[in-house]
């Protein structure tokens, strides 16, 4: 059995009143692709977003590497978020051209001599397929080549955890699955514990080891790949096949 | 959104003050902790202030030059009724404007103009999940963005607030010259003026720098809901910063009037 | 010349011009808006339920922020002529230059901008909002005019509802400026009142009316103008509210000084 890496457990959260996650308890394995599904605004990103330590949770506690972030301050999140590398959603990429994006990370945790860094950052985009891309403009670049550009930034540091929020969304096909290749390639690679929401559930099964979905803000299932696939729990049934008829 | 759109009742909108005021602070506590401990990264001061200054510089002048047009109008307008003597007409101006006017008046086109850009960038970089990424890098957005604007607000502001001021003075002589006839030697007049005005109106200058730093910081990074949220987020920096500095000038105002006291020919 | 000086040479008219035609642009955007918003001014084209929400949205909801400034900017007149009435024993004046600076000047002037920077940057971003996500391209595919159904009841409202807001802020301010002068230089409030009775002029009060009404026609045009003339996403919603408040505010002050000439 390997140790669990991130753990989650009863965690609430709300906005405005308005709750988002309602006693959401789950865990990751230590090396694990961990694919975090369900349909819109089931509250994937916020649960994200907790284990990121970027948002706190009224109720429950979060567990990173034995570290409960629930109860650090900012400073000592600060300290926690060096082990965990994010992508959001909407690429967050800064008015910067792509080298500093990358290299920003590297700059803002160590004291690093600038050749070591240039040379992680050409490494970093060629294992993207962006190499020579440095001096560009990110707004300039295709939904494709940020997102690429926001793995290589957060992988860069070299984290233990990777969260992926929707890597692949409003992607084609052929780029979505290049994508999907290039996280699993890298969790290999690095042996880091991930976790990815998708919409696009055929697609990132590929890639999972374990799934869990979330349905208004409930952990309706957690399991792997396979039982995910089988599974006679009819929200999960209607959402993995992708039928009209059923309770959502 | 829900928040917005209820009617809030006088309760409602004093409880409002209240926490947004304990918001403003606590960013006010830790801009101040970031001053002395964070990571300064380099040439972002000078291009804040470059910003803030490229601007804000012309809209200030242009006001300020109203401004100082439209006070020595009406004081013209009200002593001529008073008392038709218009000799210490430049020596009050000239104390009020050192002051007060300068810095209080002058603080308001700077939150306009100021308030509404700090607001509104870092209210977008938090609709676009920037800021939660420069938070993942260990870059807290209190040292990473709102410590160099308001470094670069202190000191900019302060130094667009007295070229404003000169500018005030300037179109007042003019006034005063042109509509009642006041010599520039006449209103050129020092009398009234000492020491205590100067550094009181220099401490307000610096106050309402920080002052518009603190709050259109805070709000723009309580930004949320996308691009209308961006708007709301500048709209609340305008109001809150205008607010804060008549607040504070209150506050400084009847600080200075036990503390600094003005000595002049009685 | 290719120098470097003679460079700055051309530039810096050459930015001068840029910015006059900027400025001409938008004021000439402002006088067809304005002339558009005239054209459907009759009662019947007019949405009464829009007018009645932005009556409320923009003016009912402004009381408290607007009282809230009146009052203190009251409270800093006083203090800040504090000196002076002491040096001159002009007790006996106080009551009447604080009401005529109030009412003529400071009270339209201040209420102006707060309610540039509530309602007018409010209004910015609400109307480009809708220009970005095609809302008002929506309308007009249904053959609802936008100028008719969106502009014109925001701009009654913000006109009558900045001149309701500063009789009342006026009243707050000379009330604030009351109590202060009795706290802080002993002028009784009835002394305070009989001042200002006896040498205020119903011009004094009509000028600052003209003036506020005045404010609040620059502010509604302008803000709806921006508005409009919103594009670019989301980014472009900040650059035009942002743009907005900083032209109406030189607006208001322009006019301010020119209203102040003619009027006397």
């Amino acid at each position: 059995m390997l140790r669990a890496l991130i753990r989650l457990d009863d965690v609430h959260k709300e906005f405005l009143g308005t709750p988002v996650l309602q006693g959401v308890s789950l865990t990751v394995p230590a090396q694990c692709i961990y694919a975090l599904i369900g349909p819109g605004a089931a509250g994937k990103s916020v649960l994200l977003k907790v284990v990121a330590g970027l948002l706190r949770p009224e109720r429950g506690k979060v567990f990173v590497n034995d570290a409960e972030l629930t109860s650090m301050r900012e400073l000592e999140l600060a300290e926690a978020r060096k082990s965990i590398g994010m992508l959001f959603q909407n690429y967050a990429l800064f008015d910067k051209n792509v080298y500093e994006n990358i290299a920003f990370p590297l700059r803002r945790l160590y004291d690093l001599p600038e050749e070591e860094i240039r040379e992680r950052v050409a490494e970093r985009l060629a294992r993207v397929a962006l190499p020579g891309t440095e001096e560009r403009i990110p707004q300039s670049m295709s939904g494709g080549q940020k997102k690429r550009i926001g793995v290589a930034r957060a992988t860069i540091a070299k984290p233990e955890v990777i969260l992926y929020d929707e890597p692949t969304a409003g992607l084609d096909p052929v780029t979505s699955q290049k994508i999907y290749d290039l996280v699993q390639e890298e969790q290999r690679a690095t042996k880091a514990t991930v976790m990815v929401i998708s919409s696009d559930v055929s697609g990132v099964l590929t890639i999972a080891d374990r799934v869990g979905m979330l349905h208004q803000g409930r952990l309706v299932f957690d399991g792997t790949a396979e039982e995910a696939k089988t599974s006679t729990i009819p929200e999960v049934n209607q959402f993995v096949h992708g039928l009209t008829e059923g309770p959502l | 959104m829900a928040a917005r759109t209820k009617d809030p009742s006088i309760i409602d909108a004093a409880k409002n003050v209240v926490t947004d005021a304990r918001d403003v602070f606590r960013v006010f506590a830790r801009t101040l902790y970031y001053l002395f401990r964070g990571k300064r990264e380099k040439g972002e001061v000078a291009r804040q202030m470059f910003a803030i200054g490229n601007e804000s510089l012309f809209f200030m002048c242009i006001t300020m030059a109203f401004i100082g047009a439209i006070i020595t109008f009406q004081t013209g307008l009200q002593s001529r009724k008073l008392l038709p003597d218009f000799s210490l007409m430049g020596a009050t101006y000239l104390k009020l404007l050192v002051r007060d006017l300068a810095a209080s008046v002058g603080a308001l086109p700077l939150a306009t103009r100021v308030g509404a850009g700090i607001a509104a960038e870092i209210g977008s970089m938090v609709v676009t999940d920037q800021v939660d990424a420069l938070r993942m890098c260990a870059a807290d957005p209190i040292d990473y963005l709102v410590v160099p604007r308001f470094i670069a607000c202190v000191v900019m502001g302060t130094v667009i607030l007295i070229i404003g001021g000169f500018v005030a003075y300037g179109s007042g002589l003019l006034v005063a010259n042109l509509a009642f006839d006041v010599t520039p030697s006449t209103f050129n007049n020092l009398m009234y003026l000492n020491l205590g005005d100067v550094a009181l109106g220099f401490f307000k200058c610096l106050t309402y720098g920080a002052a518009i730093a603190v709050v259109s910081a805070q709000r723009g990074l309580a930004t949320f809901g996308g691009s209308e949220g961006v708007g709301w987020a500048t709209t609340e920096a305008v109001v809150g910063s205008s607010f804060a500095i008549i607040v504070l000038n209150l506050i400084i105002s009847t600080f200075g009037y036990f503390l600094v006291p003005s000595v002049g020919p009685g | 010349m290719s120098t470097a000086p003679a460079r700055a040479l051309v530039a810096i008219p050459a930015k001068i011009g840029a910015l006059f035609l900027a400025v001409a642009k938008q004021a000439g955007g402002l006088g067809i808006l304005a002339a558009q918003i005239l054209r459907r001014l009759t009662p019947s084209q007019i949405d009464r339920h829009e007018l009645f929400r932005n009556l409320n949205r923009m003016g009912v909801r402004s009381v408290p922020i607007i009282c809230a400034t009146a009052a203190f900017t009251g409270g800093i007149m006083v203090i800040q002529a504090a000196p002076f009435v002491e040096q001159v024993q002009a007790t006996s004046f106080v009551g009447w230059a604080a009401t005529f600076t109030t009412i003529r000047e400071l009270g339209p002037l201040l209420i102006g901008l707060i309610f540039n920077g509530r309602v007018g940057a409010n209004n910015t971003a609400e109307l480009g909002t809708m220009k970005v996500t095609d809302q008002i391209d929506a309308l007009r595919a249904l053959a609802i005019d936008p100028i008719a159904y969106l502009v014109v009841p925001r701009c009654l409202a913000m006109v009558s509802m900045m001149v309701l807001l500063c009789i009342i802020g006026d009243a707050v301010a000379i009330g604030g400026a009351m109590l202060t002068a009795d706290a802080l230089l002993g002028v009784d409030p009835h002394l305070f009142w009989a001042s200002a009775l006896e040498r205020l002029e119903p011009w004094d009060f009509w000028v600052g009316l003209i003036k506020s009404g005045l404010f609040g026609v620059m502010i509604a045009l302008t803000s709806c103008h921006y508005g409009l003339a919103t594009s670019g996403g989301a980014p472009g919603v900040g650059r035009a509210v942002n743009a907005s408040v900083v032209a109406a505010a030189a607006g208001i002050f322009i006019m301010d000084y020119l209203s102040t000439f003619v009027l006397g």
